[in-house]
């Protein structure tokens, strides 16, 4: 999936002269944790996160005493931030994301103009989509020799039971020489296929074994 | 004696899904037969079902579902919204027959005629939304049955205990921004089962935040992982919250024969569970039950279940009696 399917468009941005008493608000109000930082010409120059602020503004500052700090957003903003093309993939801005233990990546086109902003919290959704949690639905465990085409056979099972798959999740096992699938079924009726499958002699694996 | 109301319609087996369905007409019988074989349908007060009428089923439904549901029916479709909720030319009579039959038997409470009742209704409800046919389930029986009770009877409020080895998506969306509805499930982990819903972290939305309580419990845990929770999440919520009736969504699907879980319970813990369920009745709720069927689908374990399961019902009114004498 691209970026741009996973990011927030509307994106709200600041100035290098916004004070960092007004960039607290702007967040706390958006319930955000990202600020870019943008020139007059939409060019994307920071970033400030609420960590950022947090630094700068030790916590145990009263309210007016908050009002008199002057630092303004060039004082604390990271400089150049990392930032992704909204043609990048969701795999590309996670492993950027991980390489750099950031929260989010300001979007830009190839003019370093701003286009959007990608955070954990929208990478997680895409995650959930992915998974196909967001859709009522069983997990099936199975253990399977490593061949070629032993996927199929199972594909070929279920779409004979007319079940849908929200997602498909192949994993080491134990043994050598096998792999574990998980396969969320968009389904409450299991029963039968779980029958057919233990015939075929699939072994169906025991949740608990396999996460403890 | 008050006696314990029983709602039982063959009618209620009209409602016909595939060879391959696990939730057929012969699950009814297989609960009749248990219940009757026992000895116990003399000692039951018998309710037959009725036609609902629509005002109540919409309190919980969007109109335009209602028809297209009925629709699908009267059209001779074979599924409605997803291939798993497999439909006949009789299903939508047969929801509202159940549902009526549930609106007579929450009358019958009321009335002061009887003290509690199991309804032995198909098809089943508490996967169902306001707009969405889910898991089996067209209309939210225990939702309309709730419904009702704030709107004809007047209660303020409704505890449901929903111990089906599924979490009841559609029951605990209908009322998860109501704090006059306290919505309890225990079932298997969403990680595991369906419908993916229940995480210990749901506590329900805006004003009804705190009115829901999920229970999620990883597979193969069996008796003594419930027992636990029941004691220290169920029992302590409905003490605080106090209901005036208490409605049940009964599955018997966490049986360690029925393939549909892999919950792993026993026969006995299902009574126990009850037993809990009766006791916060008795305390909190003037011994107002209505127990309404969900889920189980071991042919072989229902009789002995259903059977059980009403004879404490049956019994708790005996004992009370004692009690006074």
């Amino acid at each position: 999936m691209f970026i741009k399917k996973a990011m927030t468009s509307k994106v709200i941005s600041i100035d290098i002269e916004t004070e960092i008493i007004k960039a607290h608000e702007i967040m706390t109000k958006n319930n955000i944790r990202h600020l870019p930082v943008l020139d007059k010409d939409n060019k994307v120059i920071g970033m400030v996160t609420d960590r950022d602020i947090r630094s700068a503004m030790p916590f145990n500052l009263s309210k007016k005493e908050k009002q008199n700090i002057k630092f303004k957003a060039k004082d604390i903003m990271t400089e150049n931030p990392y930032t992704i093309s909204s043609l990048a993939t969701i795999q590309d801005a996670l492993l950027l994301i991980q390489k750099n233990k950031i929260g989010g990546l300001p979007v830009v086109d190839e003019n370093n103009k701003l286009k959007g902003i990608v955070s954990v919290r929208d990478l997680l959704s895409s995650f959930i989509n992915v998974l196909g949690i967001g859709e009522p639905g069983t997990l099936l465990g199975l253990v399977l020799e490593e061949k070629i085409g032993q996927l199929k056979k199972i594909v070929d099972v279920i779409t004979e039971f007319k079940i849908s798959m929200g997602s498909v999740l192949v994993a080491r096992y134990q043994e050598e020489n096998k792999r574990v699938v998980f396969i969320y079924l968009l389904t409450n009726n299991v029963i039968p296929l779980k029958k057919k499958l233990k015939v075929m002699g699939y072994t169906l694996i025991d949740p608990i074994s396999w996460y403890i | 004696m008050k006696k314990t109301g029983f709602l039982f319609d063959k009618r209620f087996m009209l409602h016909k899904t595939s060879s391959f369905h696990p939730e057929i007409p012969k699950r009814l019988s297989a609960i009749y037969q248990g219940i009757e074989q026992s000895g116990l349908i003399p000692e039951l007060f018998l309710i037959k079902g009725e036609k609902a009428e629509l005002k109540w089923i919409e309190t919980v439904h969007d109109k335009n579902y209602i028809k297209n549901f009925k629709d699908a029916c009267f059209k001779s479709k074979e599924t409605f919204q997803s291939p798993d909720n497999q439909i006949c030319t009789d299903s939508y009579e047969t929801a509202l027959l159940a549902v009526g039959g549930i609106i007579k038997t929450i009358d019958l409470i009321m009335q002061n005629n009887i003290n509690n009742a199991f309804c032995a209704v198909r098809p089943p409800g508490h996967h169902a939304e306001k707009a969405k046919a889910i898991g089996f389930c067209y209309f939210n029986n225990i939702a309309i049955a709730a419904k009702y009770l704030q709107i004809k009877w007047n209660i303020k409020n409704i505890g449901i205990i929903d111990f089906d080895v599924h979490h009841g998506n559609g029951t605990q969306n209908i009322f998860e921004r109501d704090p006059t509805v306290f919505y309890y499930s225990i079932h298997e982990h969403p990680s595991f089962a369906f419908p993916g819903t229940g995480r210990e972290f749901e506590y329900g939305e805006e004003k009804g935040y705190g009115f829901t309580l999920n229970s999620p419990v990883l597979p193969g845990q069996g008796d003594s992982k419930y027992m636990e929770l029941i004691k220290n999440d169920m029992v302590p919520g409905f003490e605080r919250f106090k209901p005036e009736i208490i409605l049940v969504s009964t599955g018997f699907d966490a049986h360690m024969d029925d393939e549909m879980s892999d919950i792993m319970l026993s026969t006995k813990c299902f009574s126990w569970i009850m037993e809990q369920i009766i006791k916060i009745a008795d305390k909190y709720s003037n011994s107002r039950l209505v127990s309404i069927l969900e889920g189980g689908y071991c042919l072989k374990r229902l009789p002995e279940l259903a059977k059980n399961h009403v004879s404490i019902m049956i019994n708790c009114a005996k004992d009370r009696i004692k009690d006074k004498v």
